[in-house]
C-alpha cells in the first residue's frame, strides 16, 4: 500500500496463446506481483481496438495493459 | 494421476533436494516434482531413487499434504504389449560432455558453462529466473567467449568428427539474446573454425550479429584457466595472424555438440538398426527417415544432427512413411461419440450457475471461497451457486450435469483454474448435459490470483470476486455458436515434377489419394536430372529414373505435363485450379496444394563464366562426370570457387548445397584423376553433419582449402586454354596465382520468384524469393493458408535427401486434411455484419489468415469460416465495427470491462 492509499486499477487485455498463457505460468511459478490488475482474456491483442482501452478508461481504470 | 491437479504442494513440502536435471544441474529440485513448468500431462511423479520414503521407509509428507489424494506409492511400473504395423524413432540426443577437454577445466571452473547450461541461464524458468548472471557469485558478466566446436568435428580428443550443424546458430543466437538480457552492452566473442550459419535467414542472422559488435574470432582455443583472485577466467588463443593472445572472460560458454546416447545405441542393436560409426541411423539419400529395418523408421538427431525445422520436416516425414503401408487400416478403430442432443436456449431467459472451486487447498487456502459464492448469489441472472472441493473431479463433473438438467441452467461460470487447461474439460460436461459448449466462462482464481498473492487474501478474495462478477457479466451475453462440417475433396494437387513433387506425389498415392501432378517443362525430374551423386555417394540418375517409373505406373496419379496454373479458387478441403497446357484448359478440384516448385542454379556474370572453356558451374561439371570427359583425365590443375553469387547483396543467404557439392566434386576428380591438383577458394567451409567427413577426407587426400574474405575474392583471367587465378595466402599473407584447366564455380541456387504462384495461393515470399512457411521452426511445410504445403527448394535450397524427407513431410502434412471426409467450421470466428460494412477493404487487408474477401455484389467483406481462425484483428481494426468476433464480442467485452471496475 503506497502512502497516499492510492491503488491504481488495471485492465489487462491478454492474448489467450502468450500473455494469458505467461500470466497462467507466473500463478504455477508462485512469483508474487500486486493485486491491482484484473485480466480480461482475447483471442489475440490484435483484436483490442482502441475502443476497448477507451472503454476501460471512462469505466474508470486508472491503466490498460494489452499483453500480446 | 488422474487426480493430481499439479498444484505442487507436495513439491513444497518434500524435504528432499535433489540436483535439477532440466535446469542443467544449476539448481535443486524436490524428490517429487515436475521436470519442467510446460509438462504435459502436468503432473508430478515422485522420483524413486531419491525420495526418503522409498530408501528409509519414512516420511510421506507428500502424501499428507495431498488434498487430492493423488499419491500412490504402490504404483508400479507396467509392461504394456502394443501391436503395431510400424515403429518411429525418435530418441533424440544428448549434449556433449565436456569434461574430457582437460584444458577447458568445465569441472573445475563454475563459470565455464555449456551452451545447455547457457541456455537454462538465459530462460525465465531456469536458476535465475531469466537474469543473466554467471554461476560461481551469480553477478552479471559483461564480457562472455563462445568456444565452438567442442565435441564436434574432432577426431583427436573425442570420435566425433562431423559437424553437430546447430552449434554456430545457436551461440549466434545466445550472444543476441545474452545482449537482450544483460543491463550493459555485453561484450561477446565467438571462437569458431568455420560459421556453419547454412539455414534459411541464418547467414542474415549472423550478419546482423556481426553489425551489432558481436566479436568472431577465427581460432580454435587451446586453454581456459583460472584468474587468481578473482571468478574470471584467463583464455589463450592463436590469432588469424599466428599471434598468441591472452584475453579476460567474465564466463565461457562452451558450445557442445550433438551426440547419441549410449541408450539408444543398446536399443538399436536390440532392434537391430543398422548404426554408422557416429551411431546415427544408416540411411540412403533417397530415403532419409528409412533404417535398414523396414517397417521402422527414424527422425529428428537419431538420423544426424540437426537444427529444429529439419527435425520437425522429418518427424512428420517419418509419419508419412510410417503409414504408408497401413494405410488400408486408417481409422479401423475409430468409434464416435454420441452426445445428446443439444437444448435450444434462444427463447430462455439467462439462468446462471456459478460452481466456485477450493482445488484443494490451492485457491481455498487463500481466497475465502465461501465469500466469493455468497457474492456470486447476488449477481444478476445467477440462479445456483455451488461451492466444490475440486470442480474438475469426475463426481462434481456427473453432478454439474445433473444440476445443469435438474436447475433449467443454460449458462456456465467456472471460478477455478485457467481455461487454458480445463476449458475444454468443463465444456465436454455443458456439451453432455445438452448445452452448446460456448455458453460457459472461467473465472481464473487460481493461476491469476490465489497463487500469486498468496500474502494478501484479502486483496486475492476481493480480486476473485471481481473476476467472477466479469464472468458473470460476460456469461449473461453469451449466445451459443454453431459449428459445420464441410465436406473435402480428397485429392490433392502437386505442383513441380521434381524429386520433391514426384515424392510428394507418390507418398500421397501410397496412402490411397488421387494426385494431379503439374509440371511445367515436358519432362519430370527437375534439377535431378543435371546432378551426378548425392553426398552419400549414390546415382542420381538412376534414382531419378526408378522414381519416373514408379510415378508413371501409379493409377492414382495424373501427371500434366507442359502444364501451367493459371487461376486457383477456393479454400481449404475445396480448391479448384485452372490448369493449362497450351492447348487445352482444364479446371481441377483437390482438397490440398503442395508447392514443389524448386529453383535454379545461377548464372554468374564474373570469374569468365561464359567467356572461357575452362570455367563451368557445377551442375555442368557434373555433367562432365556423367559423360566421362576426356577434360577431366587430362586436366592438371583444377580449382573451385565457392561462394559465387551466395552470400553477397544480391543473394544474402547460404544456398548450403555448395561446400558439399565441392568436396565431392574434388574427391571424384581426385579418384578418376589422381595427380591433378585441386584448389578450393571459399569463405567458410558448410559441409555440416557426417557431411564433414567428406571434407576430411578431401584434405586428407591433397585438396587445398585457401580461405579468401568478401572483399578479397580471387582473380581470374584468361591463359590460353586455362585461367590464372590470383588469391591472397591469409597463412603467407601474399598474393599467389595458380593455374587452372577446369574451375569449377560453386554458384549460387536462386528461386524463379513465381509471384503468380504465390498470389493464385495467397502465400508469401520473402525477400530472397523463397516462400515463407507459416512457422519457420514449428510449421515449415505449412503455409498460413490452410490447406496450402509446402517442400524443396521452392522453401529454400537444399541437398537431394533433404528435400525428400520435406516432401515427405509435406505429404504428410496435407494427409491431416486428405484422412478427413469433412472439416469442422465456426465457433469462436468472426462474421462481418454487412449493414455495417461500408466496403473499406481495412480488415481484409489485416487478416492474417487470407480469410476475408469482397463480394463484389454486394459490396461487402465477408469471412470464410474454414479459415478463421478467430483472431479478432478484423473486428480492432474495423472503423464501423462491423466484424464481430462471436464468443469476444464488444457488448461482451464491455461488460467484462464493466463488471472488472463495478466495486
Amino acid at each position: 500500500m503506497k502512502e497516499d492509499g492510492f491503488e491504481p486499477r488495471i485492465i489487462a487485455f491478454m492474448c489467450n496463446w502468450c500473455a494469458y498463457g505467461a500470466a497462467d505460468l507466473a500463478g504455477v511459478s508462485r512469483l508474487s506481483y500486486p493485486p491491482n490488475i484484473r485480466p480480461v482474456r482475447v483471442m489475440c491483442s490484435a483484436t483490442v481496438s482502441p475502443h476497448h482501452i477507451l472503454r476501460a478508461l471512462q469505466d474508470g481504470a486508472d491503466g490498460v495493459l494489452v499483453g500480446g | 494421476m488422474d487426480k493430481c491437479i499439479a498444484c505442487g504442494t507436495c513439491a513444497e513440502k518434500c524435504p528432499k533436494k535433489v540436483d535439477d536435471f532440466y535446469n542443467a544441474r544449476l539448481i535443486k529440485r524436490k524428490a517429487i516434482y515436475v521436470p519442467y513448468s510446460q509438462t504435459v500431462p502436468l503432473k508430478y511423479a515422485i522420483d524413486k531413487d531419491n525420495c526418503i520414503y522409498f530408501k528409509n521407509g519414512k516420511c510421506r509428507a507428500c502424501e499428507k499434504f495431498c488434498e487430492a489424494g493423488a499419491i500412490n506409492f504402490d504404483d508400479q511400473e507396467t509392461e504394456i504389449t502394443l501391436n503395431v504395423g510400424s515403429l518411429i524413432m525418435a530418441p533424440g540426443f544428448k549434449s556433449f560432455d565436456p569434461s574430457r577437454y582437460d584444458t577447458y577445466s568445465y569441472t573445475a571452473l563454475p563459470n565455464v558453462v555449456t551452451s545447455l547450461e547457457f541456455e537454462r541461464i538465459l530462460s525465465a524458468t531456469g536458476p535465475f529466473m531469466g537474469h543473466l548472471a554467471r554461476p560461481s557469485d551469480e553477478k552479471e558478466p559483461e564480457k562472455i567467449a563462445w568456444f565452438q566446436c567442442v565435441g564436434s568435428r574432432d577426431m583427436n580428443r573425442c570420435d566425433n568428427g562431423y559437424c553437430s550443424s546447430v552449434c554456430c546458430m545457436y551461440a549466434v543466437k545466445q550472444t543476441v539474446v545474452a545482449r537482450e538480457h544483460s543491463k550493459v552492452l555485453l561484450d561477446c566473442s565467438i571462437f569458431f573454425m568455420d560459421m556453419r550459419t547454412h539455414g534459411k535467414d541464418f547467414d542474415r542472422y549472423y550478419e546482423n550479429a556481426k553489425k551489432e559488435g558481436v566479436k568472431f574470432i577465427r581460432s580454435r582455443v587451446h586453454s581456459v584457466e583460472a584468474l587468481p583472485g578473482t571468478d574470471d577466467l584467463l583464455v589463450r588463443y592463436v590469432d588469424d595472424n599466428g599471434h598468441l593472445e591472452k584475453e579476460t572472460f567474465n564466463m565461457v560458454v562452451l558450445s557442445t555438440g550433438l551426440e547419441i546416447d549410449e541408450n539408444v545405441i543398446e536399443l538399436s542393436k536390440r532392434l537391430r538398426i543398422d548404426l554408422d560409426q557416429y551411431h546415427f541411423t544408416q540411411s540412403d539419400s533417397f530415403h532419409p527417415v528409412a533404417t535398414s529395418v523396414p517397417g521402422i523408421y527414424a527422425c529428428g538427431a537419431f538420423t544426424g544432427p540437426k537444427d529444429i525445422p529439419q527435425s520437425v520436416m522429418e518427424a512428420s516425414a517419418a509419419a508419412c512413411a510410417a503409414t504408408e503401408r497401413l494405410a488400408p487400416a486408417r481409422n479401423t478403430e475409430t468409434r464416435a461419440v454420441d452426445t445428446p442432443q443439444e437444448r435450444d436456449i434462444t427463447r430462455e431467459s439467462s439462468r446462471i450457475g456459478v460452481f466456485v472451486c477450493n482445488c484443494g487447498i490451492n485457491i481455498g487456502g487463500v481466497v475465502r471461497v465461501p465469500e466469493v459464492a455468497e457474492f456470486a448469489r447476488t449477481l444478476p441472472n445467477v440462479v445456483y451457486v455451488e461451492e466444490n472441493l475440486f470442480t474438475c473431479s469426475q463426481d462434481t463433473q456427473d453432478k454439474m450435469t445433473e444440476v445443469i438438467r435438474e436447475k433449467g441452467l443454460n449458462r456456465v461460470v467456472v471460478a477455478a483454474c485457467t481455461p487454458r487447461t480445463h476449458e475444454g474439460l468443463f465444456q465436454e460436461t455443458l456439451i453432455n448435459a445438452g448445452l452448446n459448449k460456448y455458453l460457459f466462462e472461467m473465472a481464473n482464481i487460481r493461476n491469476h490470483d490465489s497463487w500469486v498473492h498468496a500474502d494478501d487474501p484479502d486483496a486475492a478474495t476481493e480480486k476473485a470476486k471481481d473476476l467472477v462478477r466479469m464472468a458473470v457479466a460476460k456469461t449473461d451475453l453469451l449466445s451459443p455458436l454453431q459449428q459445420t462440417d464441410l465436406s473435402i475433396t480428397q485429392s490433392a494437387l502437386v505442383v513441380g515434377g521434381g524429386v520433391s513433387g514426384m515424392t510428394a506425389a507418390l507418398s500421397l498415392a501410397h496412402q490411397g489419394y488421387p494426385v494431379h501432378l503439374i509440371e511445367k517443362s515436358d519432362s519430370l525430374g527437375g534439377n535431378a536430372l543435371t546432378l551426378y551423386r548425392a553426398h552419400k555417394g549414390e546415382e542420381v540418375a538412376t534414382f531419378v529414373k526408378e522414381l519416373v517409373n514408379e510415378l508413371e505406373s501409379e493409377d492414382l496419379i495424373t501427371i500434366h505435363e507442359n502444364s501451367t496454373i493459371t487461376g486457383v479458387d477456393g479454400f481449404i478441403g475445396n480448391f479448384k485450379s485452372q490448369v493449362t497446357n497450351g492447348v487445352s484448359k482444364e479446371e481441377i478440384a483437390h482438397g490440398v496444394a503442395i508447392f514443389a516448385t524448386g529453383a535454379k542454379e545461377y548464372k554468374p556474370d564474373e570469374y569468365l563464366y561464359g567467356k572461357h572453356r575452362a570455367v563451368v558451374t557445377h551442375s555442368e561439371m557434373d555433367q562432365l562426370f556423367q559423360t566421362n570427359a576426356p577434360r577431366l583425365i587430362e586436366a592438371r590443375n583444377v580449382a573451385f570457387i565457392q561462394c559465387v553469387g551466395s552470400r553477397n547483396e544480391e543473394h544474402p543467404y547460404c544456398s548450403k548445397v555448395c561446400c558439399t557439392h565441392t568436396v565431392e566434386s574434388a574427391l571424384e576428380v581426385k579418384r578418376r584423376n589422381p595427380d591433378a591438383d585441386i584448389y578450393v577458394f571459399y569463405r567458410d567451409m558448410r559441409t555440416y553433419g557426417t557431411r564433414e567427413d567428406l571434407y576430411r577426407k578431401a584434405r586428407a587426400e591433397g585438396v587445398l582449402f585457401v580461405r579468401y574474405s568478401k572483399n578479397g575474392k580471387p582473380v581470374v583471367s584468361a591463359d590460353g586454354d586455362e585461367v590464372k587465378i590470383e588469391f591472397r595466402d591469409p597463412i603467407l599473407n601474399r598474393t599467389l596465382a595458380v593455374q587452372a584447366d577446369i574451375l569449377c564455380l560453386a554458384t549460387a541456387i536462386v528461386s524463379h520468384r513465381d509471384h503468380a504462384m504465390a498470389q493464385f495461393f495467397k502465400v508469401p515470399m520473402d525477400a530472397d524469393g523463397w516462400f515463407l512457411e507459416a512457422h519457420q521452426k514449428l510449421r515449415p511445410v505449412d503455409f498460413a493458408n490452410d490447406g496450402v504445403f509446402l517442400c524443396g527448394m521452392a522453401h529454400y535450397p537444399k541437398p537431394i535427401d533433404e528435400s525428400i524427407a520435406q516432401a515427405q513431410a509435406a505429404a504428410s502434412r496435407a494427409l491431416t486434411v486428405l484422412a478427413m471426409d469433412t472439416i469442422r467450421v465456426g465457433g469462436i470466428v468472426c462474421s462481418i455484419d454487412a449493414e455495417l460494412c461500408s466496403g473499406c477493404l481495412a480488415c481484409i487487408n489485416v487478416c492474417p489468415y487470407i480469410a476475408i474477401s469482397f463480394n463484389d455484389d454486394k459490396q461487402v467483406a465477408e469471412v470464410n469460416e474454414a479459415l478463421c481462425k478467430g483472431c479478432g484483428a478484423c473486428a480492432a481494426t474495423c472503423p464501423s465495427e462491423a466484424p464481430i468476433l462471436m464468443g469476444f464480442n464488444n457488448k461482451e467485452l464491455y461488460a467484462q470491462i464493466k463488471g472488472a471496475l463495478a466495486a
